[in-house]
């Protein structure tokens, strides 16, 4: 809408200034005029009403899909095979929370950040052949969203898998042993207390940033006949014989708003009922922000995966959790107070 | 014989004007009226049992008092995790109790210490600020120990904390009690071996005018600034008037009047008030 009621008022505008060029041809004048778009968007012939009550109704059908954990699957769910040592599974989409203190059973704290797995499903299996050739790999989405901003693409995918469409979907590389059926919901009760795993996410963006904050060097000092240099590179490299600036040099530029991983962090307790992870210190991006959670790569860590829920977790009933489930070592508020001797 | 029923009617008379005289000190009253029953009256009754209430004791308190840790922050963050944080303190303080103080009151806390004697220490001192949110919520501790000024932060939560205990509860004239730093070492010197004073369960907390004097400049902070608004600090003795004048350079009166620094909880501690109280009764 916004598009076309531009472009009428600039044509407009030229018609009134020289008509007679106008009327030939506009967009020549006018250099930057906006491209016209075909798309349309939901209410755009709907009232006001009508529009609140599309995304009521379309919110409160996707809440009950996923609170009904109604998959519509439309033949039987895959085999399931034996967990095998090297073979890797799903991860989940979490949303972070923020960050809580977390006590060990010899009095120490630490920080855990506090990630909330929110309807998460698998939406696509994708193929060795599909995928690169190498390993098969799954689509993963978490947090419905609204419907009404989505690509068709986008929105075929979910529906083909019969759940909402998602805030955010990523791709995990799996082993043909632990592949999943499109439409199963994930919870957090797939990673287990004592585990380590890896998050990914984008990282807060700090903006044009000098080289002190972007790579820590150590600027200079502030008196001692220091002439407007406090906080400048100094020197970009060697002269005389390579006689350039090798490339990779660390510069000033834009710090922060990329894709980072924090690898080998401690699973210290899941609540099942919340879906909700503890995971050891911080982890990238900022608050409610979707990232990208999985079973650690270090292979120091990687033996702490003994038998983990494969090749997920299901809610059927088939295992019997707690509310809460704690690491060997952690605090648990219920107990009484610390005493050392 | 008239003689003596004289002199006994003056004796009880003696007795009843004492008695008006020292109430509290009954059972010293009582025995010595069955004493003197009992000589006229030979049957022996034994004294009735002294009823001993411990006020010092933590009942529940019949204020309203939400700790104030339990107030999330104005941020945007999802109330669950504030909401999962609650259900961890409130299982805290099903275990341990935690009773209602303020910045001002005079506490003795009880931690785990692996350094000391006894594997455990007590720490007795004036709380001088609150602070944090949630599970990480702390206090500081302040008292004088051999000339020598010691402040403690504790965790509110923190499983080594073995007990707290309130030995005197009132409030003073600011939320802040950090200029105790650069006050006379008398402000904030308390007794180690302190005895818990009866605390009043019901009307409002007692609040402690006392203004404190200071050492002479410079303090840490310059408190006379109006960003502290600090009340407990006598300025006279301290600063000249032109002085305290000056300080007003820095206020900032348009504050009051910003909308978007308020914050009115009310509504939000009403709720959070009745989900802990139903939570810790359970």
């Amino acid at each position: 809408m916004a598009a076309w009621s531009c472009r009428f008022v600039l044509q407009r505008g030229v018609r009134l200034m020289c008509p007679r060029t106008a009327a030939e041809s506009p967009t020549q004048l006018l250099g930057c005029i906006r491209t016209v778009k075909t798309t349309t968007w939901f209410d755009e012939h709907l009232t006001e009403d009508n529009q609140e009550y599309m995304r009521k109704s379309m919110g409160e059908e996707y809440r009950n899909q996923t609170a009904a954990k109604l998959n519509p699957l439309k033949d039987e769910p895959w085999e399931r095979h034996e967990w095998t040592e090297g073979s890797r599974r799903v991860g989940l989409v979490a949303v972070k929370l923020g960050m809580a203190p977390i006590w060990t059973k010899t009095g120490e704290r630490h920080v855990a950040t506090m990630l909330q797995v929110q309807d998460c499903h698998v939406i696509r299996y994708l193929s060795k052949d599909e995928y690169d050739g190498k390993t098969a790999a799954l689509l993963v989405g978490g947090k419905n969203a609204s419907p009404f901003h989505k690509s068709e693409e986008n929105m075929e995918m979910c529906r083909e898998a019969g759940v909402p469409p998602k805030q955010k979907v990523t791709t995990f590389k799996v082993s043909d042993n632990a592949i999943i059926k499109p439409g199963t919901p994930l919870y957090a009760a797939h990673f287990r207390p004592g585990q380590y795993v890896d998050v990914t996410a984008k990282s807060i963006g700090k903006g044009f940033q000098g080289v002190m904050k972007r790579w820590g060097f150590k600027g200079q000092p502030a008196t001692h006949g220091q002439t407007k240099t406090h906080r400048r590179p100094g020197a970009s490299g060697p002269g005389g014989d390579p006689a350039k600036v090798f490339k990779g040099k660390k510069m000033p530029g834009r710090m922060g708003n990329t894709y980072i991983t924090a690898h080998g962090l401690k699973i210290w307790r899941v609540n099942t009922r919340y879906n909700v992870l503890y995971v050891n210190g911080s982890v990238p991006g900022h608050r409610n922000c979707l990232l990208k959670v999985r079973d650690t790569v270090l292979p120091t860590r990687i033996s702490t995966l003994q038998n983990p829920p494969f090749p997920t977790y299901f809610a059927d009933g088939d295992e019997d959790l707690d509310e809460d489930l704690y690491d060997d070592d952690l605090f648990t508020h219920t107990d009484s107070s610390l005493t050392i001797t | 014989m008239a003689a003596c029923v004289k002199k006994l009617d003056k004796c009880i008379f003696n007795l009843r004007l004492l008695r008006n005289l020292q109430l509290q000190n009954e059972r010293y009253l009582s025995t010595s009226v069955l004493r003197l029953s009992a000589g006229t009256n030979d049957k022996f009754v034994p004294p009735s049992k002294p009823v001993i209430v411990d006020k010092t004791q933590t009942t529940a308190s019949l204020r309203k008092f939400l700790s104030p840790e339990f107030v999330p922050p104005r941020q945007r963050t999802n109330p669950l995790k504030f909401f999962m944080e609650r259900k961890d303190m409130i299982q805290r303080r099903k275990v341990i109790q935690i009773p209602e103080f303020y910045v001002g009151s005079i506490l003795a806390v009880t931690t785990a210490d692996s350094t000391a004697n006894g594997k455990s220490s007590r720490f007795v001192g004036i709380c001088v600020q609150r602070g944090g949110k949630g599970l990480g919520a702390t206090f500081i501790l302040r008292n004088i120990i051999d000339n020598q000024g010691v402040e403690i932060c504790y965790e509110l939560y923190s499983p080594l904390i073995q007990a707290v205990e309130v030995l005197k509860l009132e409030k003073r004239l600011d939320d802040n009690l950090m200029y105790l730093r650069d006050a006379l070492p008398e402000y904030s010197t308390v007794d180690p071996d302190m005895k818990p004073l009866p605390i009043s369960h019901s009307g409002e907390v007692p609040v402690n005018e006392i203004k404190v004097k200071m050492r002479p400049k410079p303090w840490s902070k310059r408190w006379e600034r109006p960003k502290f608004d600090i009340k407990g600090i006598n300025f006279e003795l301290a600063l000249t008037p032109e002085k305290m004048e000056r300080a007003q350079k820095w206020a900032e009166p348009w504050n009051e009047f910003d909308m978007l620094r308020e914050y009115d909880t009310s509504e939000l501690e009403e709720k959070i008030f009745k989900e802990v109280q139903q939570e810790m009764n359970k």
